[in-house]
C-alpha cells in the first residue's frame, strides 16, 4: 500500500486555482521530490497534506483518507513537516524545540505534570534520550542548551529538520530544506537525507530547487507548473523532458548558455 | 563512571535526569537554603507594616504568576484578571455567607468557579487574537463584577460581605505571622505547580502556540484544547488567589476588583518580564511596593505635609512613567536587569560575551 496516495486534488483562494486535479502516490521509504518554478503550487501542496490548507479531492494516508483532518491529528498520524523560513520557537533551546516537536508522542497528562510525578519525570527523560538521539543524528550537539533564535541561519534550518525528525514520522515534508544554506552544509543535509532513507526509512516528498541534489537523490521526481502536474518519473527522464525545460525557462527560450539550462540539462 | 573526579573542574551531567534538576550545583543549593531562612525569620523581625506588605506581595505574586502563565507562555492577552480575582473572593464570601462553609470548601469552589469562568473566558481565544480579545475578556470582567455587585445590593451587604478568619483544627488564622506562612504556603505551592507546567509538555506547547500558531498545529498541538487549559489553569489559580484575598482582608467587596486592579497585574507580568516565572515574582513585588516607595519619597521631600493630598494623583502618574519606562527601556522588565547583573559578574573582569543565545 502507498505511504501517501493523493488523487484529484484541487485548491481554490477564491478566484485562483492553485492545485489542479493533481494526483500522485509516494511510496513507503521513499524519496519524492517536488518540483518546479516558483508560485507553481508546491508549498500549497504540502499545505493540503499537513491540513493547513482544505481543497477537494482524496489524500490517503496508508489508506486512510485524511483530508477532513485538522492538522494536529494528521500530525500524529505520523506526517511531520519543515518549513520554508524555519518557524522554529525562538526562544527555546534546540531541546525544548526539539521536545515541542515530539509533543505528539509523550503521554503526560497535564494534572499530574503539575506536581511532576514520577510517571512525568519517567517519560520526560524518555523523551530527552529519544531527542539526544536525533541531536546526535543531525550533529547539533554543540548547540544543544542554546536558544535557537542566536543561531545562524544554516544550523536553525537543520533544527527545523531535527524538530520534524522528532515527531517519528513514517513522511516527512521537506519544504525547500536546503534554502540559504551554503555548499557546506548542503552537502551535510543530503547526508542526512539520505541516512534517513537507509536508516530510519521515512518516505519523504521534498521539495527542491537545487536540480544537482534532486537529480543526485530522489528516487522520483513530480514537476508541478501553475498548479498542474507537468511530468512525473526517474530524475533522467523528468529533467530532460523538454516541457520541464520550457517551464523552467520560459517556452521562448533559445539562450542555452543560460545558468538554469545547463544544470536541467545536464541531467 | 559517576564518581566525582577531583581534577575535574565545573559541573557535568551524567544522566538525562539531571537535566530536570530545580537546584542543580552547591552554591544553588546554599543560595535556595539561606533565602529558605531569610524567609521564615523575616516574620520576626519585621514590623506589622512589613509583615503585612510582606503578604501582600504574595497574594500578589500567585497572581502574576496565573497571569504569566496565561500571557507570558501561552501568549493570550487577557484583561479579566481583576474579574477572576472577584469571582474568587465572592465564591468565598458568598459559600460563607450563606452556608457557613469552612475554608477547606471554599477554596476548592473558588477554583473550581475560576476553571468555569476560564472556559467562559477562553473560549473567545479561539477565534480572536490580540486587542480583540483583550476586549472581549473586559466585557467579562464587568460582567462578573456586575454580578458581585447584584449580589451585595439584593443580601443588603452594600458596604460589603464580611467573612471570619480560616481554621485551621479549631485554631483561626488571626495572627499576622501565621497569615505570613500561609500565604507563602501558597505562593510557593503556586510558584512549583507553573514550574513543572512550563517544564513538561503542557508548558512546551503553550510556548510554542505563543510563537507561532500554525506551526504548533502542524507538530501535533492541538490550539483549541491547549488555550483553553491555559485560560483554565490560569483562572482557577487566579480565583485561589482572590479567596486567599477575602480572608486576609476579612471582607468582598466589589470596590476592590476595579479595572485598575487587572492593569496592575498587567504592569506586574511586563514588568518584571515577559516569559518568565521570576520575572512574575519580580513584577509583584515591584508592582505591590512601588506606591509605598512614592509615598515614602514624598514623605522625605521638604514640606511634605502639602503633597499629601496629591498622593494618589502622583502614585498614578508615577506608576504610568514606569510602566512606560519599562517598555521603552527594559522590555524583558527586572529579569532582564537582573540577568545583566548575572552577567555582569559571570564575566568580570571583562565586558563582553560571544552572542550565541540572544533571548528575545
Amino acid at each position: 500500500m502507498a505511504e501517501l496516495e493523493i488523487k484529484n486534488l484541487t485548491l481554490r483562494f477564491g478566484g485562483l486555482t492553485v492545485l489542479e486535479d493533481v494526483s500522485f502516490a509516494v511510496e513507503p521509504g521513499e524519496l519524492f521530490a517536488l518540483i518546479g518554478p516558483n508560485g507553481a503550487g508546491k508549498t500549497s501542496l504540502l499545505n493540503c497534506i499537513s491540513g493547513i490548507y482544505r481543497g477537494t479531492g482524496q489524500i490517503r494516508l496508508r489508506g486512510e483518507d485524511i483530508a477532513a483532518r485538522p492538522p494536529h491529528e494528521i500530525a500524529r498520524l505520523g506526517i511531520a513537516r519543515t518549513f520554508q523560513h524555519g518557524e522554529l520557537f525562538p526562544q527555546m533551546t534546540v531541546i525544548e524545540n526539539l521536545l515541542t516537536g515530539r509533543h505528539a508522542r509523550v503521554r503526560t497528562h497535564p494534572i499530574a505534570e503539575m506536581l511532576f510525578l514520577p510517571s512525568v519525570r519517567r517519560e520526560e527523560v524518555r523523551h530527552r534520550e529519544a531527542v539526544e538521539y536525533i541531536i546526535d543524528f543531525v550533529e547539533l550537539e554543540r548547540y544543544r542548551h542554546v536558544p535557537v533564535g542566536g543561531l545562524p541561519f544554516g544550523i536553525q534550518k537543520i533544527v527545523g529538520f531535527a524538530r520534524a525528525l522528532a515527531l517519528d514520522p513514517t513522511l516527512l515534508l521537506l519544504d525547500e530544506p536546503s534554502a540559504g544554506l551554503n555548499r557546506d552544509e548542503r552537502e551535510d543535509l543530503a547526508r542526512f537525507i539520505l541516512r534517513i532513507k537507509h536508516e530510519l526509512k521515512t518516505a519523504m516528498i521534498w521539495i527542491e530547487h537545487d536540480m544537482q541534489m534532486v537529480a543526485d537523490l530522489a528516487d522520483r521526481i513530480h514537476v508541478l507548473d501553475y498548479g498542474r502536474t507537468l511530468a512525473e518519473g526517474a530524475p533522467g527522464e523528468v529533467l530532460n523532458n523538454p516541457e520541464v525545460i520550457a517551464a523552467y525557462l520560459g517556452r521562448s527560450s533559445n539562450n542555452p548558455s543560460d545558468d538554469g539550462a545547463r544544470s536541467i540539462s545536464q541531467h | 563512571m559517576s564518581r566525582r573526579m577531583p581534577w575535574a573542574s565545573g559541573y557535568f551531567r551524567t544522566g538525562y535526569a539531571q537535566d530536570f534538576k530545580l537546584i542543580e550545583t552547591r552554591l544553588e543549593r546554599v543560595s535556595a537554603g539561606l533565602f529558605a531562612v531569610a524567609l521564615s525569620v523575616f516574620p520576626f523581625v519585621a514590623s506589622p507594616f512589613q509583615l503585612d506588605l510582606a503578604c501582600q506581595v504574595f497574594l500578589a505574586a500567585i497572581g502574576s504568576l496565573s497571569l504569566m502563565l496565561l500571557t507570558g507562555y501561552a501568549g493570550q492577552i487577557s484583561l479579566g484578571h481583576a474579574g477572576l480575582l472577584a469571582a474568587g473572593a465572592f465564591t468565598a464570601g458568598i459559600l460563607f455567607k450563606e452556608f457557613g462553609a469552612p475554608f477547606w470548601v471554599t477554596l476548592p469552589a473558588a477554583a473550581a468557579v475560576g476553571a468555569l469562568l476560564g472556559i467562559v473566558f477562553g473560549l473567545p481565544s479561539l477565534r480572536l487574537r490580540g486587542l480583540y480579545l483583550a476586549v472581549s475578556t473586559l466585557a467579562l470582567h464587568f460582567v462578573v463584577v456586575y454580578l458581585g455587585g447584584e449580589y451585595e445590593t439584593k443580601r443588603g451587604y452594600s458596604t460589603g460581605i464580611v467573612i471570619d478568619p480560616p481554621s485551621i483544627g479549631g485554631y483561626a488564622v488571626i495572627n499576622p505571622r501565621i497569615w505570613y506562612f500561609v500565604l507563602l504556603a501558597a505562593a510557593a505551592a503556586t510558584l512549583f505547580i507553573c514550574l513543572n507546567l512550563i517544564r513538561s509538555r503542557t508548558g512546551r506547547a503553550w510556548r510554542a502556540i505563543r510563537s507561532h500558531e500554525t506551526v504548533a498545529e502542524a507538530l501535533g498541538i492541538g490550539i483549541a484544547s491547549y488555550k483553553l487549559l491555559a485560560f483554565v489553569v490560569s483562572s482557577a489559580i487566579t480565583a485561589v488567589a482572590g479567596a486567599l484575598f477575602a480572608y486576609y482582608r476579612g471582607f468582598v467587596s466589589v470596590e476592590a476588583f476595579s479595572l485598575f486592579l487587572t492593569i496592575q497585574y498587567v504592569a506586574m507580568v511586563i514588568i518584571g518580564g515577559m516569559g518568565s516565572l521570576l520575572g512574575a515574582l519580580l513584577g509583584a513585588m515591584f508592582v505591590t511596593l512601588f506606591p509605598y516607595w512614592i509615598e515614602a519619597a514624598l514623605a522625605a521631600l521638604p514640606g511634605a505635609a502639602r503633597y499629601a493630598s496629591v498622593l494618589f494623583a502622583v502614585n498614578y502618574a508615577a506608576f504610568g512613567l514606569v510602566m512606560i519606562l519599562f517598555l521603552v527601556f527594559e522590555p524583558l522588565g527586572l529579569v532582564g536587569i537582573w540577568h545583566r547583573i548575572q552577567t555582569f559578574f559571570l564575566l568580570w573582569p571583562f565586558k563582553h560575551r560571544q552572542v550565541t543565545g540572544t533571548n528575545r
